[in-house]
């Protein structure tokens, strides 16, 4: 999965980063022991030199891990906080979103996730977005908590009831992302998946409007029949 | 020449049938074996249950387990497998072996080790007695409000709540007996700074339970008000918090995790120095070290929380105590592989296993470092990479570490070695399929994101060849796994005998007989330095010299 947002750029490099380090890590290690369970055998009966180790070698390895632990800290700490950064609106961006990020409100439900936009229309399943536009999400839950995990946009954010969480991204092509929920959530949870369609500016103001009228539509279609006395 | 023993109490008639004596026992060592042979049969039934979830997850949208049934067997297996399994495998162990290191002739409660090894009884009862309702849904982890009354309103949830509860209480009180007799009952000379290392992993993980028990217990009494006394601790909206819930229970979790580890570390340190004929390259610092994962890590809960809405000051909390984490663990890796260095090693069955559990947990921690770092867990949390990180930090913990440990005492609990060639078959196994198991979960989980927990995944996710992989290899590890559990079985009875002290071991529990006679020593030694045994083995060589060393399988050597 290839990443499409200035903070999963981030993520992607302190990915090989913290492969790289896993890699030292395990080959340290089990190369380490190798080594000595191959090169030290004996025979029963053997009494091997009962060598200890003072202070001197533990603390330099003592040092030597904590640098290493030291160095893994800072790099994530400088990763992290590239990928925490809200990037600005490009060029190719929804103008109206060019100073403030646009606010879109996302509300898990078992087992669906809602999407309110900024013009009071809203869709399930799939969210449209504007290309190269700052997206600010703001993740919000009914009921139990969910997790929204689009991947390829952003990290992932829980949805706990009563709480608020943020993700923001700029989706830099269009496209259709699919994501799911990653916190079990009830039966349906394997099947509660989300998609997010990146289009361009006037498609989205397109989808938008139409959106909303065919709500509005529908709406006003529920009012007149229960005007006239029929269930809707 | 034999010793005249101090009490006599072996030769008379047992009263009762021998099931009645083993019901009523509060010998420490007739409730360890019975612990840890518990614990190695819910291992088998934990298996079989995520043998089921491997099976639905063989296919792309399988429809071989129901959404219900998927998340009943998740989180049966879940439960099975650290509160019935890992943590009474864990404290099972300490309690058998430690007071007989530290020369102690019982425990200091004895009586609150009998009821505490049958509460945890109790409590898997109450977990499989769910079998006649309905089990719990609510996951290995189960987060409020999912599992309070309004969205699983049958009683399974309070079944997981009463069962881990009964075994937590349980295993506290068999860590309130063990710290209490490592407290007193230390034979003379036994300083603290002369315990062995297994004994200190024993004495941390005691202090440790002590410690997280409680809260764990806490947050469950609140569950189960919630569900049935119209509590609101976690309840949104009405002055509670689901959140509060998440770091109650994680800090308990990530506890556990740690004193498995612990318990494999110790266990570990023991076996190396034993089949290295070596003392330990430096046991201040690995104790210390055993010491510090036990504080850091437990700091460390929010790590699970990277992606909750907490702030990005706690996130970094969790991240400084987790990478802190790196330097116990790396002393303790180093001291181990200095103490092989330049011995003289046996490579039988405990040493095979005590290698395998380094280098797996050596995987998971290389992985959980990446889960530590703050943005990228954003990306890994909650997926599959995360399942294979756990399982392969406490697979190598407690199943590889678990089986190394059970081979290194097993002469100790029956008297009988267990056989060698089954035990390479089943390590060689067992290798296998943790590594055809979790690699492909790991890269399922990093490359396509695969979700956690879940009952299905889509045919156009491109992760069918990973889960295809990982499900034939959780089959292999499973036949690995069995076959060590058919040769304890087998060598129970059918195993050559060991005699008191087949490894050569420099701790007490080799100075007694195997089995040993309920009160572990007709003679106490004088302990003089961190290795009684070895001390004993020259003492005796020099009376006897120069004729060789006869062994006295019927009775035990004398200082």
């Amino acid at each position: 999965m290839a990443p499409h947002s200035p903070g999963t750029d981030q993520i992607e490099t302190l990915l090989w980063i913290g492969f790289v380090v896993g890699v030292i890590v395990f080959v340290a290690v089990t190369g380490g022991l190798l080594y000595a369970l191959r090169r030290y055998r004996g025979e029963r009966g053997d009494e091997p030199r009962q060598l200890s180790g003072g202070r001197g070698i533990q603390f330099r390895v003592g040092l030597l891990l904590t640098v290493f632990a030291a160095a893994t800290f800072i790099a994530a700490t400088v990763f992290t906080e590239k990928a925490r950064e809200v990037p600005v609106t490009g060029p190719d961006g929804l103008e109206a979103a060019a100073s403030t990020p646009l606010e879109i409100e996302a509300t898990g439900q078992q087992w669906i996730w809602r999407y309110d936009y900024p013009n009071e229309s809203f869709s399930y399943y799939k969210l449209v977005v504007p290309v190269d536009t700052t997206v600010s999400i703001d993740l919000a839950s009914t009921d139990v908590v969910h997790t929204w995990d689009v991947p390829e946009l952003a990290g992932k954010r829980d949805a706990v009831p009563g709480k608020h969480n943020r993700v923001v991204f700029r989706a830099d092509e269009e496209g259709l992302y699919q994501g799911d929920s990653a916190t079990l959530s009830g039966q349906a949870y394997g099947s509660m998946r989300t998609a997010v369609e990146v289009v361009s500016p006037e498609a989205y103001e397109e989808f938008v409007k139409s959106q909303r009228e065919e709500i509005q539509a529908a709406q006003d279609r529920v009012v007149d029949l229960i005007g006239n006395g029929e269930t809707p | 020449m034999s010793a005249r023993p101090e009490l006599v109490i072996d030769g008379y008639p047992k009263r009762r049938p021998r099931w009645v004596e083993l019901a009523t026992s509060s010998d420490h060592k007739d409730l360890g074996r019975f612990l840890i042979t518990a614990a190695f049969g819910f291992l088998f039934i934990a298996l079989i249950e995520l043998l089921l979830m491997r099976l639905q997850l063989l296919i792309p949208e399988n429809t071989f387990l129901t959404p219900v049934v998927f998340n009943r067997m998740l989180s049966l297996y879940g439960a099975t497998a650290i509160f019935f399994f890992a943590l009474p495998l864990a404290i099972g162990l300490f309690y058998y072996v430690v007071p007989l290191q530290i020369g102690a002739r019982g425990t200091a409660l004895p009586r609150l080790g009998q009821v505490g090894t049958w509460l945890v009884i109790a409590g898997a009862t109450v977990l499989y007695a769910g079998y006649l309702f309905t089990p719990t849904e609510a996951g290995v982890n189960p987060l409020p409000p999912l599992s309070e009354l309004a969205f699983l309103a049958n009683n399974g949830v309070d079944a997981w709540a009463t069962a881990t509860g009964l075994s937590i209480l349980g295993l506290v009180l068999v860590a309130i007996d063990l710290t209490a007799t490592l407290a007193n009952l230390r034979a003379p000379g036994m300083a603290w700074r002369r315990l062995p290392i297994f004994a200190w992993a024993g004495a941390i993980s005691s202090w440790l339970l002590l410690v997280i028990g409680p809260i764990m217990l806490a947050a469950i009494t609140m569950l189960l008000i919630d569900r049935n006394f119209d509590g609101v601790f976690f309840a949104d909206g009405s002055g509670g918090a689901p959140l509060l819930w998440q770091h109650l229970s994680w800090i308990f979790f990530t506890g556990t995790y740690m004193l498995v580890l612990i318990m494999a570390l110790g266990a570990i340190a023991e076996i190396v120095a034993a089949f290295a004929r070596k003392p330990i390259f430096n046991r201040g610092v690995v104790i210390g070290s055993l010491a510090a994962i036990a504080v850091l890590g437990t700091l460390a809960w929010m790590q699970n929380m990277m992606t909750a809405p907490i702030g990005i000051g706690w996130m970094y909390f969790a991240m400084l105590m987790s990478l802190a984490l790196i330097v116990p663990f790396g002393l303790i890796f180093f001291n181990l592989i200095a103490t092989l260095v330049g011995g003289a090693i046996r490579m039988r069955a405990p040493l095979l296993f005590a290698a395998g559990a380094i280098a797996m947990i050596s995987i998971g921690l290389a992985a959980e470092i990446s889960h530590s770092m703050i943005a990228l867990s954003w990306k890994l949390k909650n997926t599959t990479d995360s399942t294979a990180a756990t399982h392969f930090a406490l697979v190598g913990g407690a199943v590889f570490g678990g089986f190394a440990a059970l081979h290194h005492w097993f002469p100790k609990l029956t008297g009988r070695t267990m056989g060698e060639s089954l035990a390479r078959i089943s390590f060689w196994t067992m290798i296998v399929g943790t590594l055809l198991a979790f690699i492909p979960l790991m890269l399922a989980g990093t490359e396509e994101g695969q979700v956690i927990d879940a009952y299905k995944y889509f045919d156009s996710t491109g992760v069918n060849a990973h889960n295809l992989i990982a499900s034939i290899g959780t089959l292999v590890l499973v036949a690995g796994i069995v076959v060590t559990l058919v040769n304890a079985i087998v060598s129970r009875d059918g195993g050559t005998e060991a005699g008191h002290d087949p490894w050569g071991g420099d701790s007490l529990e080799w100075f007694t007989l195997s089995p040993p006679e309920p009160h572990n020593f007709d003679v106490l030694p004088d302990v003089r330095s961190a290795r009684p045994m070895r001390d004993i083995r020259e003492a005796i060589s020099h009376r006897t010299a120069p004729a060789p060393e006869k062994p006295a399988p019927e009775s035990q050597p004398v200082a």
